[in-house]
């Protein structure tokens, strides 16, 4: 089947795509914040003169989530975003892309190393991301780089996923702020049902004055892993 | 008693009075580099000008309580300036100061348009980052590590190339290679001799190699089994070993260097576990202060998390031991004892890292002497294997055989 390259807005998410390929598969894209670059080695799209970046949902488990029925994503332009845990800047990088260039994205990440690749690869080239090297379970360490934000994504692989997120939430999160959490049920607890992990933070979640508003499983994209989106 | 509000942000140091309300500012210098200089001052708990600046105006104007955000200045500022402090990690000013960030920025006059807040703050975490990051790296550790790593993967290779090669020159002299077991001799032997029709007693033993093996070899040679072969063909053969022997070369070069730099970072270390097995823990751990960090049950299976994770998973009997299986007392002693063994081990190289990683001076030899001490009980006190328990089904049989192909890789190679 041939069909014409073709990018159409998502009818429910502002700034994110669907982009139609030549052999008639749909994917999801973002508009690239700086064209010309490829962060994660993703395809890049030109159509009508703007360059999309496709987003992968084996890599980015907020595209995983869109792709799994998410009602909400509570990420849109102009906003201010606090990502804990950016890694090498794969999903941040995405969402850099839909807020934009009044937008912000604060980056903490607390490896060095996926930090500097981070810097050089990603953050260089989009002004409207700041990358921190703290560890997201002290926030108190990085406040002075970071403002009040509308949303926090949560993508660590610790324990207490939850409550670093909440404590995160108390001193960053703005009245009515979203979170999304990426709960990995095989880094909190090798030995549990993934089910009954994912339960118990977002019990954490709501004991903190949070409104769990969807849960999505992430198969088959990433094994035993969830997607908790939230609102204060 | 009056109070304020110490917030630090990428602009400078904000005071804030009772009902929240900006008192008093001190911006640092507009240029990134400074301000990110600053920014890691105070994240270390180091006072700077601008807050001890700010903290006399504020005093001058009756403040005598100071609330900070972090507690590492807070202690500090406590000391050094003789203040009255206290801690609220999310304090009402700060998240207030955080909420109105731009609007602060712009009706204090550090920017003119919200875009140049941005860019500044975009700038300065950049340094910061790289700051911190540079910072993590100048400590030599990771240096070590990554040249464990290599020794490792030089092992690998070499462990790759010499199959071939004696499966090469196996064609001419196929013998050979039963009587040799050490890699580096026998290519050294391909590379100096050549043909099967050199492998002399006289030559052998000007190569070094023991009177009755050089005899043995000699003998063998004469009545080989092995086609002729061309000078050619052999020019080959011989080209890939003097690289191979090059490869062994650099592998003794860098285990030299690893030694070498390990007594520098981590002496205590070194001196328990030897410095490649040193190394390599400091490799898997992330670092030396990560792996100071380690429960000693941890240090105990590093390097065995599969099998760990796969006990936890279905109650299979956990790994006794990890990369230390690589000490000598460990992979020397009995079997029965192993276990007994890389606990005591375990506990000594934790307690070695530590030492190294937070206080840096040499206390390596009581640590062995104990080790040796609980080592010495343990052989004396479990001379005998424990009675071997009914025959149970075992667990995983189909993946034993690759299980003790990876234990075998996990030894170091064949010399």
């Amino acid at each position: 089947m041939n069909v014409d390259l073709n990018v159409k807005p998502h009818p429910a998410f502002e700034e994110i795509f669907w982009v139609t390929l030549e052999d008639g598969s749909r994917k999801l894209g973002t508009k690239n914040f700086s064209p010309g670059n490829s962060v994660y080695g993703e395809r890049l799209i030109k159509f009508e003169g703007t360059e999309y970046r496709l987003w992968e949902p084996f890599r980015s488990k907020l595209a995983a989530a869109i792709l799994k029925g998410l009602k909400t994503v509570p990420v849109c332009l102009d906003q201010k975003v606090l990502y804990l845990g950016a890694a090498s800047g794969t999903t941040p990088s995405h969402i850099s892309d839909i807020v934009g260039e009044n937008g912000h994205v604060y980056c903490v990440e607390f490896a060095s190393r996926s930090l500097r690749e981070l810097v050089n690869n990603v953050v260089a080239f989009r002004y409207n991301m700041s990358p921190i090297l703290a560890d997201a379970r002290l926030p108190e360490s990085y406040s002075r780089m970071v403002e009040q934000v509308s949303t926090i994504y949560c993508d660590v692989a610790q324990p207490e996923q939850a409550k670093l997120l909440a404590d995160n939430a108390d001193m960053f999160l703005a009245e009515g702020g979203w979170v999304m959490l990426a709960i990995k049920a095989q880094s909190i607890d090798v030995t549990k049902d993934p089910a009954e992990v994912i339960r118990k933070e977002t019990a954490i979640l709501e004991s903190r004055g949070f409104n769990i508003k969807q849960v999505v499983g992430l198969e088959p994209f990433d094994k035993a892993h969830a997607m908790v989106v939230a609102q204060k | 008693m009056v109070k304020a509000t110490i917030v630090e942000s990428v602009m400078g140091a904000f005071g804030f009075g009772e009902d929240n309300i900006l008192v008093e500012k001190m911006f640092f210098p507009k240029d990134a580099v400074e301000t990110a200089e600053r920014l890691k001052k105070i994240e270390d708990g180091t006072l700077i000008d601008e807050i001890s600046g700010l903290i006399d105006n504020l005093k001058k104007k009756g403040y005598t309580q100071f609330v900070f955000e972090n507690q590492k200045m807070a202690i500090t500022a406590n000391k050094k300036l003789n203040i009255e402090v206290s801690v609220e990690p999310s304090s009402e000013a700060g998240n207030l100061f955080r909420e109105n960030l731009v609007t602060i920025a712009l009706d204090s006059g550090f920017v003119e348009k919200p875009e140049q807040l941005r860019a500044h703050l975009h700038k300065v975490s950049m340094e910061l980052a790289k700051i911190k990051v540079k910072k993590v790296v100048e400590k030599r550790d990771m240096l070590v590590a990554q040249a464990v790593l290599s020794v490792d993967d030089l092992d690998k290779s070499l462990n790759l190339f010499m199959g071939r090669i004696r499966e090469w020159y196996g064609l001419h002299f196929p013998e050979l290679d039963r009587l040799l077991e050490k890699h580096e001799t026998y290519s050294r032997l391909v590379v100096k001799l050549g043909r099967k029709e050199n492998f002399t007693i006289e030559k052998l033993e000007q190569e070094g190699l023991p009177q009755n093996k050089s005899k043995m070899i000699a003998e063998v040679a004469a009545a080989s089994m092995g086609a002729d072969i061309i000078e050619d063909d052999l020019a080959q053969i011989q080209y890939m070993c003097s690289h191979v022997l090059e490869l062994y070369s650099l592998r003794q070069n860098l285990e030299n260097y690893v030694e070498a730099v390990m007594d520098e970072v981590a002496p205590n270390t070194k001196a328990v576990a030897g410095s490649l097995l040193g190394g390599r823990l400091i490799a898997l751990a992330g670092g030396l202060m990560n792996l100071a960090k380690l429960p000693a049950s941890t240090m105990q299976i590093l390097g065995a998390e599969k099998a760990l994770f796969r006990s936890l998973k279905t109650k299979a009997r956990p790994p006794k031991h990890g990369i230390i299986f690589q000490h000598p007392l460990i992979h020397d002693g009995k079997r029965w004892q192993r276990g007994k063994i890389a606990r005591a081990l375990a506990g000594k190289i934790t307690i070695a890292a530590r030492v190294d990683a937070f206080k840096g001076e040499y206390a390596a030899d009581d640590l062995k002497a104990d080790l040796e001490k609980r080592v010495q009980e343990i052989t004396e006190r479990y001379p005998n294997p424990p009675p071997t328990p009914a025959p149970t089904k075992r667990e995983f049989k189909g993946k034993q055989k690759n299980r003790r192909q990876n234990r075998r890789n996990k030894r170091g190679p064949k010399r």
